[in-house]
């Protein structure tokens, strides 16, 4: 059962540093540079975390490192037999509880999404799994979305009602705090002391928070239309080809997107006879993702390459899950240079279906 | 299909980690092909081992990663399995350095396979292209081992040049003994051929479809499995009755890497054998 609880702001730092004795800490920290990146958090009185600015890349990798070993191997050219031997040793790696502190809803909605790609399929991912086993998250609604966020279009925020282990909410002076998954409800259980309950006046103030929320989108985006008109027919031709020539190759939409989970192996040859294999991020707008041994590929690059990046998320997704992929945090709008970005995507394709199928702009 | 109950280690859940297991034997079908035959190393786990024709395994050379090959050996046949593999790329070239006794890593089974309880009492008419005969191998030999449930099995096969057949001796073999009819054609006349000349699509033109009781399965190129679904389709044989095995660049084999995309399709775990009537597009095969 669901509660509702507040936090005094002078009490979210102490109740944070109780966890952290038992728990690593993620949060976003806004570094030198002045990026705010989620960044592991060693000593919490030394770090500023940055609650106002959105970090510049999801949680993401903390599950799903951009490299990662998945075992060493041995091959041994000369054995007793005189033939050769090969051995394969895994390289799992550590589970740790860990806390996530500060995840806005498009994050948390895109965690989700990946526990759905590496642990509802038969087999289960067992590195994905090792790393995002004994996380807990707590969340914070958005009440006031960020210059490129449209989570209102994708229905994965501002405010989520599930997923997170507490949602938090922003009413000024105090935490509006919601309980979601049982390991948020054991954590105010077990600190109970640093929560009172939520009044009425409470509830009402955060509603109203996320009312207001919802008014303040910079961006207007139709993916309803935009996943309609996919079901309906063929997505234009000039469309995918104007953006695939845009497209510079760089894979950083792939990258900073929270539910981009494609990937490569390969063998990383450390000695004539030792390598390890490795398992790197991917993108499907990479020319080398769908060519085959012999340089065949069955995607011509230069017209086709964002196609299936964009059809992933607001077609294919829709027709297996019942839901976009994307979850409207924007990131991709600030990433590209070439301006291939979803929301590009959206208003070309809804431009289009405003002048009948296949129209012109 | 077996009995025993196995509890599975945490090693025994990691997809990714390969098994070892020892090259027996390799048969060089021609000068870019051979076959391996292959069998754990671990004896229990390879007796338990089963497959079925259509699928494939993700095979690991040294420093070479892994690349999924079809089987091209009969479940009918336990005790070992074989991968015929074309020399096109880095992997496959490190597998023609390897001699019996070697070891390569191997995981699987992977994939979808043929629909083999479908194909019981039909008729069936395999055309291949080139190395795409090694899957339909599989099948082949399969009937033969069940020859009583099948009807008539017309096998239609084209390569490049003569020299770019594979299972051609054993193929004729079997026509000889009067299990299967195999027609061979080559795509441009030679010398050393005096056989059919013309793409396997020419073929196609000396065969009626009798009956509603016939299956065609087919593999090769993507462009070959195009214009032979198209054939097959104006001889008044319907989508639902052709089955093919499609190939793409895979990573995972298991559905999660995402490289072998083909439409919301993956052909690792949707496919890679699909009914004709579930490609919605035969122009991106």
């Amino acid at each position: 059962m669901s509660r509702t609880l507040i936090l005094k702001k002078d009490h979210l730092l102490p109740l944070l540093r109780k966890l952290h004795k038992t728990h690593g800490l993620v949060a976003p920290v806004c570094n030198e540079y002045g990026d705010t990146i989620f960044s592991e958090i060693h000593d919490l009185d030394a770090t500023a975390i940055d609650m106002e600015n959105q970090p510049q890349a999801s949680i993401k990798s903390f599950f799903f490192p951009q490299t990662e070993t998945l075992c060493s191997y041995i091959v041994d050219m000369e054995s007793g037999t005189g033939n050769m031997e090969y051995s394969f040793h895994p390289l799992l790696p550590e589970n740790s509880p860990t806390v996530f502190f500060g995840v806005r809803s498009c994050d948390m909605f895109a965690v989700m999404y990946c526990d759905m790609v590496f642990l509802h399929e038969n087999p289960k991912d067992i590195y994905y799994e090792q790393h995002r086993d004994n996380s807990i998250f707590i969340s914070i609604g958005c009440n006031k979305p960020f210059t490129n966020c449209f989570c209102n279009a994708t229905r994965t925020g501002p405010f989520l009602d599930a997923g997170y282990d507490l949602q938090l909410t922003d009413l000024g002076d105090r935490w509006f705090v919601e309980t979601g998954r049982p390991r948020g409800i054991k954590l105010t259980e077990d600190w109970a002391s640093f929560f009172t309950q939520a009044t009425e006046a409470d509830k009402r103030a955060q509603f109203q928070a996320e009312l207001e929320a919802r008014g303040l989108f910079n961006r207007l985006v139709h993916v309803d239309l935009a996943i309609k008109l996919l079901q309906e027919s063929h997505v234009p031709d000039r469309i995918i080809e104007e953006l695939s020539e845009r497209c510079q190759d760089c894979g950083g939409c792939a990258y900073i997107c929270p539910t981009c989970t494609c990937f490569n192996i390969a063998d990383l040859k450390l000695s004539s006879d030792s390598g390890e294999r490795i398992r790197s991020w991917d993108a499907c707008t990479f020319e080398g993702f769908t060519r085959m041994a012999g340089n065949h590929n069955p995607i011509h690059v230069e017209k086709q390459r964002i196609r299936k990046r964009f059809l992933h998320k607001l077609q294919h997704d829709v027709e297996k899950h019942g839901r976009t992929s994307c979850v409207g945090c924007g990131r991709c709008v600030g990433m590209c240079f070439g301006g291939v970005d979803i929301i590009r995507f959206v208003d070309m394709l809804t431009a289009a279906g405003e002048n009948g199928p296949g129209g012109q702009q | 299909m077996h009995g025993r109950i196995l509890v599975p280690r945490v090693a025994d859940r990691n997809v990714y980690l390969p098994k070892r297991a020892i090259v027996q034997n390799i048969v060089e079908q021609n000068e870019l092909v051979r076959t391996l035959h292959i069998a754990f190393e671990d004896e229990i786990y390879n007796k338990d081992f089963v497959y079925q024709s259509g699928q494939f395994m993700m095979l690991s050379m040294p420093h070479c990663g892994e690349a999924p090959i079809s089987f091209s050996s009969s479940p009918s046949r336990p005790g070992s399995f074989s991968l015929s593999v074309r020399k096109v790329g880095k992997l496959t070239n490190a597998v023609f350095d390897l001699r019996p006794g070697d070891m390569v890593g191997v995981r699987g089974p992977y994939g979808k396979p043929f629909p083999m309880d479908d194909l019981t009492g039909c008729n069936l008419i395999f055309t291949a292209g080139g190395i795409g005969m090694a899957p339909l191998r599989s099948v082949i030999e399969f009937c033969i081992d069940n020859r009583e449930n099948y009807g008539d099995i017309t096998v239609l096969y084209g390569c490049k040049s003569p020299g770019d057949f594979c299972f051609r001796e054993e193929l004729q073999s079997w026509d000889k003994a009067g299990l299967i009819k195999i027609h061979f054609t080559v795509d441009e006349a030679c010398e050393e051929w005096n056989g059919c000349v013309g793409l396997v699509t020419s073929l196609l033109d000396r065969l009626e479809i009798q009956d509603d009781r016939t299956k065609a399965l087919v593999c090769g190129p993507g462009v070959m499995i195009r214009f032979v679904f198209e054939r097959f389709i104006a001889m008044g044989l319907p989508k639902s009755e052709i089955i093919t095995t499609l190939e793409r660049h895979m990573k995972c084999g298991v559905g999660i890497c995402g490289n072998c995309h083909y439409e919301e399709k993956m052909i690792c775990t949707d496919g890679p054998v699909f009914i004709g009537s579930e490609l919605s597009n035969l122009e991106t095969l």
